[in-house]
């Protein structure tokens, strides 16, 4: 939905090269952890009002860090981390997104949301491509588990979005 | 129990003395009771009592709400509960200014006419009983309980059929309904000669009700007697033909009527009378599948229904004589007073008391029932 | 005359025509159980799963044989009028006349076929019993007298309301509806069983059945003190009530409610201004405890509290921000829906009191909240949300994309803006076909033709307006679609706005059953329009208090945190209203008395 939609282009050419598993979920992880930063340096900057929100997707992002990191010490995945996979050339959207935008003093609720969301789709659009990439095996099913991890946490967000903008709302 | 009935007396020695007669008395209706001098087995006196039983039906109705009273009046007169049913029902509507519908009124009438019949088998058989012929009362008895399966059907109750409502009737006929009724009739009618053989035409009746508990035309006029116990008398009164409510002026009826003013004459109307309630109900059977329509008109809802003020008296021909009811209302949600006129009010005690008087012990009984008069109507 | 032969004497072998009887049966009944008839009035049944505890059986009940008994554990639900009673039976009064089963507003009591029932001494509490759908001794029969069309004893038909043609309304912004003439109002109100179950489900808890009674009565004077034991913005709530009590009335479970907003409205109209001042007056204290409370903002949360504090003898003043009182009644309601003079007519009754309304006062430019903390012994805030939501997609920044709230507002206040010869407002609410209706009425008068298009999210089976809404917007030209997502404005070259471009929406919920919309991208539709009106959410400006105050108050999820009585968690601080309890007037009233028996309890300390 193009409303929160914004950073990533409609489409994009699938011209691809190798990478090691090593180096994306090195920049994954770091994509969240910029994230976590991100939303953790916006609390103090939020109403009170508001600050549950940004609290809450910090925790979240948080979240996500923590099992990137997990991930990198599990010896399944060290034995892996080695392997080359395909993958877009064009992967811009974690960098998109690590390259964090400015919400301006005193953001509100519906700007945070909409950056979040937006967010949340990029990254699950990158693993379900990393997953349609790999062909079946650990790989495969890692990045499956990860893409369906963000969309989980994107449905959440999106039904918090219209709980918040088109009902009233908290 | 009235107490001046019951005080010591210091009695002068004499033939005379007094008994108790009732109320647990086979020969009595209900819970009735008299207090008589005898000479003998000749009455000197006798003093009528209505007991406690059935009492306060007219203070009750001005406690409950305008629609409740329909579950009350029935029990009024046990026997014959629709007329009590209906009159109180056409009060209300005068009082409303509702419009019955033609349907509810030709079901009206089924009813009234049915309930006659059931009302008039009860009374002969209750009067052969007091003769001490117990076969045309089990036989009177079982066949009105072919009536009361009808009102079963009809309304679902056998005795309080709780059937009539102000505005019209709570129920349709069910399917069929007419057919099953039509063959009830035959059948009662094919009793009919069985009855004359038993009870109508035997002498041993006969000669033990006739001259029994007479009265002149005259007195019957003047003691305030109605229906059968008046049409006796040779007098043809009936409010169906004098005064129709209802349909009745568009149904064909005779007003039978005896001229001997005693207790077989009082049978025999009543006798007649049985024929002609089958005849008027043949022509319901025929007349009522042609009338459509509702069977009830709209009425407000019973907890919010204030009656205009105003006051009405309605009346019917019950099995007992003229039946009315009185209702005033002063616009609230209950009756503001119900007045009863229960034809059996008459003939159970100013008209007993005086026919007892030279009659045998063994007639009071029989004169009650050849009087057909139901004690709940007496003290209502 | 009779034709009976009973002088004949007859002949001497007369008995032996008794041999006849020889070969027929007697006349008996057998004595196997007899079956009753198909509406025989027997032992109860109540089908519990029907049943809502209206207790309405138990009022028309001749002999009291009804007593309503609580179940624990079955559903109680004031909202949707459902109450965890059942009628119990005493048989040694019950006449089986079946009146219960008449006027049962739901259908569950009906009379079985079964009909016997002896018991031991001891057992003679066997007499009283709770009708359950299985019969009193478990074993099955048949139903008997049952709720039928012909015996039916509750008045399932409301009486119309009259309102003006579509052709008629729509060329301005006069009432639609008439209101009750004396005889619909008693006839109406004459419905009522007086079950109580709109008491139950108002939030307010308003005395329904008592002034439906006094109406019934035609004793409009009661029919108001009733009224205004809980209510004050009665014209209001007469005309705008999201009405819960008519979704309780038990009537409304086989039928129409009882129009119980109509039959308040009726009420109101029917007594003069002045003698509702009186009525209103009545119970105000006769002396003043010196303590003084100030409310900011007059809509009904906040003039209900200043209403019941002024009654107690507290000295009130209300911050109003605008020219006016009533709130989002007052400036989000179109007139044709609630007239400003019976609006008016409610301010009165609570100025009256002697409430004092400081207008165009807006707290935090004018005055500050810290000013108000030391003037005041106490502070209600009852702000209301009077922000409107955007929706921030592409394009919605443009001038003529404008915000419901604002514009009716405008409207209210008179205020001149470009009237759009076409408009596309989105949003599935109330509030959306406010604007649309309103915007229409402003097109009519300017272009002498309707161009408003609404775009909703929702489809019409989970639509949020109100459906008299939809069908009297529709009535008046305004074309209403479900199902579209906003996708974006469309603006030309020159800058001007042209329309707005929608995506089908493939599902409104998850798979948890929350709000999240999934959309059709291949199916887009533009929609031209020379304005854009948002009307989705609303929100409060909470600017006013401060960040120092901001920091210091706790929150909930972007609202107040507040206690039940409506504290919020500084002492002097209380909040009421729409920004603590959502949209709605009835909720607000309710949320004022609340709030006020809190202040009032805490400065009799």
């Amino acid at each position: 939905m193009s409303e929160h939609g914004e950073g990533h282009s409609e489409s994009y050419q699938r011209i691809r090269s190798k990478k090691r598993l090593a180096e994306i979920l090195e920049v994954a992880t770091s994509f969240e952890q910029k994230a976590y930063e991100f939303y953790t340096s916006l609390i103090p900057k939020v109403s009170k009002r508001i600050r549950y929100l940004v609290e809450e997707l910090a925790e979240e992002e948080k979240g996500h860090y923590e099992m990137f990191s997990g991930l990198a010490s599990n010896p399944d995945i060290v034995a892996l981390l080695r392997d080359e996979i395909e993958t877009p050339v064009e992967d811009h959207k974690f960098s998109d997104h690590i390259h964090l935008p400015d919400l301006g003093e005193n953001p509100d609720d519906q700007a945070i949301l909409q950056y979040a969301l937006s967010r949340e789709d990029a990254a699950m659009k990158q693993y379900r491509d990393l997953a349609d990439h790999t062909g079946p095996g650990a790989i495969h099913d890692l990045f499956e588990y990860l893409a369906n991890e963000e969309t989980k946490h994107k449905r959440e967000l999106e039904a918090m979005y219209y709980e918040i903008v088109h009902s009233g709302g908290p | 129990m009235r107490p001046e009935n019951y005080q010591a007396v210091n009695h002068p020695p004499s033939n005379e003395y007094e008994l108790n007669f009732g109320p647990n008395h086979p020969g009595i209706e209900g819970n009735y009771a008299f207090k008589v001098k005898l000479n003998g087995d000749r009455v000197l006196e006798a003093r009528a009592d209505g007991g406690y039983l059935h009492r306060g039906f007219e203070k009750l109705m001005e406690g409950r709400l305008w629609i409740q009273n329909i579950a009350l009046v029935p029990r009024i007169c046990v026997p014959d509960p629709v007329p009590m049913e209906v009159c109180y029902a056409l009060a209300i509507e005068e009082l409303c200014g509702l419009e019955v519908p033609e349907r509810a009124q030709w079901i009206r009438v089924m009813q009234l006419e049915m309930s006659r019949v059931a009302a008039h088998l009860f009374a002969f058989g209750g009067h052969a009983a007091t003769t001490g012929m117990y076969t045309p009362m089990f036989w009177g008895i079982a066949d009105r309980d072919l009536i009361l399966d009808r009102f079963e059907e009809l309304t679902g109750g056998r005795v309080y059929h709780i059937y009539n409502i102000p505005g019209g009737v709570r129920r349709d006929l069910p399917e069929g309904y007419l057919g099953r009724l039509s063959g009830l009739l035959d059948y009662l009618e094919s009793r009919l000669p069985d009855y004359d053989n038993l009870f109508f035409t035997n002498q041993v009746f006969v000669r033990r009700a006739r001259d029994v508990g007479t009265m002149t035309q005259a007195q019957a006029l003047k003691w305030g007697v109605t229906g059968p116990n008046l049409r006796a008398t040779g007098l043809a009164l009936d409010v169906r033909r004098d005064d129709p409510y209802l349909v009745y002026g568009r149904l064909e009826f005779d007003v039978p009527t005896e001229a001997g003013g005693d207790a077989l004459a009082r049978n025999l109307v009543r006798r007649s009378e049985l024929q002609q309630s089958i005849h008027i109900l043949r022509q319901v059977i025929d007349r009522l599948p042609e009338i459509d329509g509702p069977i009830r008109c709209p009425i407000p809802n019973p907890l919010a229904w204030n009656v205009p003020a105003g006051e009405a008296y309605t009346r019917v021909e019950s099995s007992k004589g003229e039946l009315a009811y009185y209702v005033v209302s002063t616009g609230g949600g209950k009756p503001y007073r119900v007045h009863v006129r229960g034809p059996s009010s008459m003939h159970a005690v100013q008209v007993l008391e005086r026919l007892a008087v030279g009659s045998r012990l063994e007639d009071i009984a029989q004169i009650m029932f050849s009087l057909d008069a139901c004690p709940p109507e007496v003290d209502r | 005359m009779s034709g009976i032969s009973y002088k004949s004497k007859g002949s001497i072998l007369n008995p032996l025509k008794n041999l006849a009887f020889l070969g027929r049966g007697s006349v008996t009944e057998p004595l196997e159980p007899r079956e009753a008839s198909a509406n025989y009035r027997g032992f109860h049944v109540n089908d519990w799963e029907l049943c809502i505890g209206c207790s309405t059986c138990q009022k028309v009940c001749d002999n009291a044989a009804i007593t309503m008994v609580k179940i624990p554990g079955l559903p109680e639900d004031p909202v949707k009028g459902v109450r965890n009673e059942r009628p119990a039976i005493d048989y040694g009064r019950c006449c089986w006349c079946g009146l219960c089963v008449d006027i049962c507003p739901t259908g569950s009591l009906a009379l079985s076929r079964e009909y016997v029932h002896t018991c031991r001494e001891d057992e003679l509490d066997s007499y009283f019993v709770l009708p359950d759908p299985n019969g009193i001794h478990g074993h099955y029969f048949p139903k008997g007298w049952d709720k039928s069309v012909d015996a039916d004893l509750v008045d399932l038909e409301r009486q119309p309301m009259t309102e003006m043609e579509s052709g008629e309304r729509i060329g301005s912004f006069a009432e639609i509806v008439a209101g009750y003439s004396d005889q619909q109002a008693i006839i109406e109100a004459s419905r009522c069983v007086q079950c109580g179950m709109c008491h139950d489900s108002c939030p307010t808890h308003m005395h329904a059945p008592e002034y439906i009674r006094a109406i019934w009565e035609g004793n409009l004077d009661e029919a108001v003190r009733q009224i205004y034991r809980t209510n004050p913005f009665s014209h209001i709530c007469g005309r705008v009530c999201t009405r819960r009590c008519e979704t309780a009335c038990s009537i409304g479970r086989r039928g129409d409610p009882v129009a119980i907003r109509w039959l308040k409205r009726y009420a109101m109209d029917s007594v003069s201004d002045e003698r509702v001042r009186e009525i209103a007056a009545e119970g105000k204290v006769d002396y003043l405890t010196g303590r003084k409370v100030a409310v900011i903002g007059a809509g009904p949360a906040g003039l209900t509290a200043a209403f019941d504090l002024v009654k107690k003898g507290h000295e009130v003043t209300v911050y109003e921000a605008l020219e006016k009182a009533g709130g989002m009644t007052r400036y989000g309601i179109p007139e044709y829906r609630l007239p400003y003079d019976r609006l008016d007519a409610d301010v009165a009754v609570i100025t009256s009191l002697g409430v004092g309304i400081r207008y165009n006062t807006r707290v935090g430019r004018d005055v500050t909240m810290q000013q108000l903390q030391q003037e005041y012994d106490a502070v209600l805030i009852a702000l209301g949300l009077q922000m409107g939501r955007s929706t921030r997609i592409p394009g919605s920044d443009h001038e003529n994309v404008r915000r419901s709230v604002e514009l009716l507002r405008m409207i209210t206040e008179g205020e001149k803006f470009d009237i759009p010869d076409s408009a596309v407002v989105i949003g599935g609410g109330n509030v959306a076909m406010d604007i649309a209706r309103s915007l229409a009425r402003l097109q009519r008068q300017a272009y002498g033709e309707v161009r408003v298009t609404v775009v909703a999210l929702e489809d019409f089976d989970h639509f949020l307006a109100d459906p008299e809404e939809v069908k009297e917007a529709r009535e008046e030209g305004v074309e209403i679609l479900d199902s579209r997502g906003p996708k974006g404005c469309v603006i030309d070259g020159q800058g001007e706005l042209q329309g707005l471009k929608t995506l089908g929406v493939l599902s409104i919920f998850d798979e948890k059953g929350r709000f999240a919309p999934s959309y059709d991208e291949s199916d887009e539709q533009f929609h031209p329009g020379h304005m854009v009106i948002e009307a989705i959410g609303q929100m409060t400006d909470t600017a006013l208090l401060g960040d120092k105050l901001t920091e210091q108050l706790e929150w909930n999820r972007g609202r107040l945190r507040v206690d039940e009585e409506g504290h919020t968690s500084v002492s002097w601080l209380w909040a009421a209203g729409d920004m603590v309890t959502g949209p709605d007037v009835v909720h607000a009233v309710a949320d004022g008395h609340r709030v006020a028996a809190s202040i009032d309890s805490t400065l009799a300390d």
